[in-house]
């Protein structure tokens, strides 16, 4: 079947709405790597949470109110989840990464148990339903807004680590604790600090991503698998890299859903390894502690 | 290790022949596995994470080799193990490089690659629903069909192997991995080619993890993706663990008895034993790095300073201990 | 009468050495040489770039710019262990030992007989004699005879220092480069390594980074100074004591300093 010029601007829109949102999720989980080096298994399902924190709020206080507080929570949840691994730190970098699966692995449950296995929509916003026509074009609006949303997102956490000291700090952190402990700043509650604000990224992707797709307990690990891939690819240690590998990520997903239905999962990992081999540190990767 | 073999030998002896001798034969299977991952984590220091693809890839392939190559049984099962050794071999190109996170986060991703494989040429695979129609037959005349035989069947791999793999640990290279693992610098520095070592002990992890798959596919009567899935692919890893794979050569058939018991009993009592086990994981990465046999050899030793390896670690003093006790056993 | 042959080329040198690491240049320009059979020392303030350039040398770092050399053969683009292999060893100034390894274990790792059969799966180690006695006499040589089966996180610090050194003598190298190898020792540890490394003089070149003046003068035959990253002069211990940019150097305009100043 040849796609047209309607079908192919369409997955490539949606190509970038999800690598949007990739991006977002990806840059969470990269600033809890790179700040503690601790691979945050539990980064799906914390996105998931922030879906069904959604869920829960909504009728509550609308989605605008879901949109701030469901995160909120989440980050809660991420704050609480760091006080443990933080007896891993300073070991074998595995133990940081089996605690955060165990901890994936027993909120998924929870999940299951507190809303139950089924898949759940959630509706977008009223003044969003519908369409989006212009030409040729006929959009979704609600993933119009999604792509507006996360691009403001981007801007803030951009301008949170460019432009402010405690974005500076964590930078530094993540290349010099010992440094950062001299000049007195308090190592843990920095970690603490990073940890929380990587897991309301991934609570807040989980927000505006929940209409787009029904709510099971199980996107927490689909959502986890690109984050890991967009990190590799883009590198680590760059917010850049997390943009544009999740760009990437997203519209090469998009487009192989158009051209080869069957395998477009394989080819996100065809870019991956092709990436890796052209460029070992991803392609916009630093050297960074965690590969000596 | 002859105590080992012997209690394994008479095993279906003394255990009710109710489902228990399948019990056995799982816990040998998952312990060929595990010892051989073990080979990658506590003595290379390579935190794979994402080996279950390897071992349900020795299933399929199995099942593969049964169905379209040759009905047997020799040679699918060669297939499993070598075939998975390759697999092992074409990924460790990619990962051999690298060290610590990354590492982790390359064999994550590769692992998961292969689980959709399964999926995308299910044609091949059978998809969901998994390779069925593998036979047991009959090793040399004797049917494998009923438990008892096969259990026997499996029982003389799992002594090859492990004897295999003690011979690993007590050569030359396996002086070499444990080097790596304490001072990869260091290896350099005195001569070794540190990322071959560490591309042949990934390829050699897959290939006893290929076996077990394909035993493992034998037991079942079919290949099935699940143990591929991201989350069951963390089991030889806690299996490894609890039992103690960072203190010695042992502790991942410890680990194997108890997290197969342990699920076996949590399954009969809830229905959200995944809870538990999440838990169970975080609860062990806690207060318990070091594994049973770990803090088993630390309460052995006399107080003072003569502390373990193995407790430095489990206080956070140093990265991962010795896979074999001090003196003693090793073949020095 | 003048011998017509050519003189035989040094067993290390490097010439117009570069590295850099961000927009901070860390040595610009550095050429060395080391004679065959001489024990050569390395010092300079902290800061200097001695350490960066065992780096360099040794093939940890990959220069930016200039080329090694040794016995000869160019190796600036091989990887340490390939180095290593050619008869360059190294000890590191952070004790860099295989903690959980007993003392025998640490040496007999490195040694050519133990290199040649790595990828051997099935033979046990043990079994290796020719390894397992030249790991022997190096123990006993650097004088940790009778602490064979200790693992080495249980030493003390003098002797950790000590196995420093024999595991990179292990590797039965020509060139031994040593980084700060007498850094925090107490007095009789001092006597051992002094000893050794005048033993070893005798049969291998030596190069060695210290601080402790007193070992530098004492026992080297040649001096090479660094200072923000290039050579500020080079010569016989004597000369160099005297050197004026030497002195200025290290205390800016006060004098040379005292033999025991300056270590860690």
């Amino acid at each position: 079947m040849t796609p047209d010029l309607v079908d192919l601007t369409t997955q490539i829109l949606n190509g970038i709405v999800l690598g949007l949102l990739y991006a977002i999720i990806a840059l969470g989980f990269m600033l809890i790597l790179g700040t503690m080096e601790v691979i945050n298994f539990a980064h799906g399902v914390l996105f998931a949470l922030g879906g069904y924190f959604a869920l829960a709020l909504q009728p509550h206080v609308g989605w605008w109110g879901a949109l701030v507080l469901a995160p909120l929570g989440v980050g809660l949840v991420g704050f609480v989840l760091e006080r443990g691994v933080r007896r891993t730190y300073g070991k074998d970098p595995l133990f940081g990464l089996l605690f955060t699966f165990g901890a994936a692995l027993a909120l998924e449950e929870v999940i299951r148990i507190v809303w139950s296995p089924r898949g759940y929509t959630i509706a977008a916003p009223a003044f969003v339903a519908g369409r989006f026509e212009w030409g040729f074009l006929v959009y979704s609006r609600y993933r119009i807004l999604v792509a507006v949303l996360a691009v403001v997102l981007l801007f803030l956490v951009w301008w949170f680590l460019e432009r402010t000291p405690y974005g500076a700090i964590m930078k530094a952190g993540a290349h010099d604790s010992e440094m950062v402990r001299a000049l007195g700043i308090d190592l843990g509650r920095l970690r603490s600090l990073v940890f929380s604000l990587g897991t309301v990224l991934a609570g807040v992707a989980g927000v505006i991503a929940a209409p787009m797709w029904s709510l099971k307990p199980t996107i927490g690990a689909e959502a986890v698998m690109p984050a890991f891939i967009v990190v590799v690819i883009g590198g680590i240690g760059s917010f850049w890299g997390a943009v544009v590998g999740g760009l990437l990520l997203g519209t090469v997903s998009g487009l192989s859903n158009l051209l080869v239905p069957r395998g477009s999962i394989l080819v996100m990992y065809l870019l991956m390894a092709l990436v890796l081999l052209w460029r070992p540190r991803g392609l916009m990767g630093q050297k960074s502690v965690l590969e000596l | 290790m002859l105590g080992l073999f012997a209690l394994f030998l008479l095993l279906p002896a003394l255990l009710p022949r109710l489902g228990y001798t399948y019990l056995g034969t799982e816990v040998m299977i998952w312990a060929i596995f595990a010892l051989g991952y073990n080979l990658l984590l506590g003595y290379t220091g390579l935190p794979a994470f994402g080996h279950g693809a390897f071992f349900g890839i020795g299933g399929y392939l199995l099942g593969m080799t049964q169905k379209w190559v040759t009905g047997g049984l020799a040679l699918p099962l060669a297939a499993a193990a070598v075939g998975t050794l390759l697999c092992g071999a074409a990924v460790g190109l990619f990962v051999a490089r690298r060290r610590g996170i990354y590492f982790s986060l390359l064999t994550i991703a590769f692992g998961v690659m292969f689980w959709f494989m399964v999926f995308v040429f299910d044609a091949w695979t059978g998809g969901e629903d998994g390779l069925t129609g593998i036979n047991r037959l009959a090793l040399l005349g004797y049917p494998l069909r009923d438990n008892v035989p096969f259990y026997y069947f499996v029982y003389a791999w799992f002594v090859g192997a492990t004897v295999a793999l003690w011979r690993i640990v007590n050569s030359p290279f396996g002086q070499v991995i444990r080097a790596i693992r304490q001072s990869e610098s260091r290896a350099r520095a005195v001569g070794y080619d540190t990322a071959r070592y560490k591309w042949a002990v990934f390829a050699l992890s897959g290939g006893f993890a290929g076996l077990a798959g394909g035993l493992y596919a034998l037991a079942r009567f079919g290949a099935f993706p699940e143990p591929m899935s991201l989350a069951q692919s963390g089991n030889v890893v806690l299996m490894c663990l609890i039992g103690g794979g960072f203190a010695s050569f042992y502790g991942p058939v410890l680990g194997v008895v108890v997290f197969l018991v342990l699920r076996d009993v949590l399954s009969t009592l809830t229905d959200h034993w995944l809870l538990a086990y999440g838990l169970l994981f975080m609860g062990v990465i806690l207060f318990m790095p070091e594994g049973i046999l770990g803090v088993l050899r630390r309460l052995r030793q006399p107080a003072g300073f003569h502390d373990t390896a193995a407790a430095h670690a489990a206080r956070g003093d140093e990265a991962a201990t010795v896979p074999a006790p001090p003196g003693g056993e090793r073949g020095a | 009468m003048t011998d017509p042959r050519p003189a035989p080329a040094p067993a290390l040198e490097a010439r117009g050495l570069r590295k850099a690491f961000g927009g901070h240049v860390v040595l610009d320009g550095v050429d060395l040489a080391f004679g065959t059979g001489r024990l050569s020392a390395l010092i300079g303030p902290n800061g200097a770039g001695k350490t960066t350039c065992f780096n360099l040398l040794t093939g940890f770092l990959a220069a930016d710019g200039g080329e090694i050399r040794l016995k000869g053969e160019d190796v600036t683009r091989l990887p340490p262990y390939r180095r290593a292999r050619l008869g360059i060893c190294r000890s590191f100034q952070i004790l860099n030992l295989f903690d959980d390894d007993t003392v025998l274990e640490n040496v007999r790792v490195a040694v050519p007989a133990m290199r040649a059969r790595g990828f051997d799966c099935w033979t046990p180690a043990g079994v290796l004699s020719e390894a397992r006695d030249r790991a022997a006499r190096i123990v006993r040589l650097i004088g940790l005879a009778g602490r064979e089966r200790v693992a080495a996180r249980y030493l003390s610090y003098g002797q950790r220092r000590l196995l420093e050194i024999g595991v990179a003598l292990a590797g039965e190298p020509e060139v031994l480069l040593l980084d700060e190898p007498t850094s925090g020792l107490g007095v009789r540890p001092m006597e051992t390594l002094r000893e050794l490394v005048q033993q070893l003089s005798r049969r291998l070149t030596i190069v060695v980074i210290e601080h402790d003046m007193d070992f530098v003068l004492t026992l080297s035959d040649h001096v090479a100074v660094l200072h923000r990253g290039r050579v500020i002069a080079e010569g016989p211990p004597a000369a160099i004591r005297d050197h004026p940019e030497v002195r200025e150097a290290y205390l800016g305009r006060l004098g040379m300093p005292n033999p025991r100043e300056g270590r860690a």
